[in-house]
């Protein structure tokens, strides 16, 4: 992948970015437990997650926003133009214990675009479901 | 004593300096599937949410607070924003200073709206981190 800079004048109010597909594996979600140091049990442990009445073990909000994020950096190339970005947690994604994991797919559109600065509405399904609300990312393509 | 809604304003001296390394930012970006060429090179910046990094050390401060009484495992992360001044980088040297900003008591559960500035060792504020974590009751 290169790094690409984004000339504003193309980019447009409704543009859809790639999506992307991921599936999230307990080893995955073990992953993310180390590289992130968040090592709450409900992201492991079946018995955590179902006395806090949860299905089962889910992933990391974290994850799941951060992976979202990667349909607007591949877009942009250069990560550092991202301003700002802020998910509500809707649903929680379960994670089986099996090889196949969960598949979460995320999209995204442009919603705005203003002098300098591109708004986009980002979308993340699973089973269906959207398991983030309201998930927008501002990105800079000023000079 | 439970956490309620007195707790509002509560402010956490800053962390200790949380180092961001090369190695951890591609541990994190490999984390996330992600190949983006700017995690990986000899000076890499960081994903941008590898925020979360450093300011959970100051959640983590919150969480084990004993005058609230949170437990961490009836913790789950209702929402977040992060807004940049900069991205943070290898090398960086963060303080993570968290203060809480509103707490609402719903039954058992109890919702708390919380923000994380990270400033560097230069004092320069890099990224706010607000989070709103939900900590349900016995009842759940």
């Amino acid at each position: 992948m290169s790094v690409v800079s984004r000339e504003i004048r193309r980019v447009e109010v409704g543009q859809e970015l790639s999506p992307l597909s991921v599936r999230f594996t307990r080893a995955a979600l073990v992953r993310y437990a180390g590289a992130s140091g968040d090592f709450n049990p409900i992201h492991f442990s079946d018995q955590f997650a179902t006395d806090l009445g949860l299905p089962g073990v889910i992933a990391h909000g974290m994850l799941t926003m951060g992976t979202a994020l990667r349909v607007v950096t591949d877009w942009v190339g250069d990560p550092s133009k991202v301003i700002s970005y802020s998910v509500r947690f809707a649903r929680p994604v379960v994670v089986p214990d099996d090889a196949q994991g969960v598949e979460v797919s995320f999209s995204a559109t442009v919603t705005a675009v203003k002098s300098n600065s591109v708004s986009i509405a980002i979308e993340a399904i699973c089973d269906g479901t959207k398991v983030l609300g309201a998930a927008r990312a501002e990105v800079d393509l000023g000079a | 004593m439970p956490i309620s809604e007195a707790d509002t304003g509560r402010r956490y001296p800053p962390t200790p300096i949380y180092e961001v390394t090369a190695g951890k930012i591609a541990e994190f970006a490999a984390a996330l599937g992600d190949q983006n060429p700017a995690y990986y090179s000899d000076a890499p910046l960081a994903p941008p949410t590898f925020a979360a990094v450093p300011a959970a050390r100051a959640w983590e401060s919150m969480f084990a607070d004993p005058e609230l009484g949170l437990e961490l495992h009836r913790i789950v992360h209702g929402d977040q924003r992060f807004s940049y001044r900069r991205p943070l980088r290898a090398g960086d040297r963060i303080t993570a200073t968290l203060t809480i900003e509103k707490v609402r008591v719903r039954g058992a559960a109890v919702l708390i709206s919380s923000a994380v500035d990270l400033h560097d060792t230069a004092g320069e504020l890099a990224c706010t981190a607000a989070a709103t974590f939900i900590h349900s009751g016995d009842a759940a």
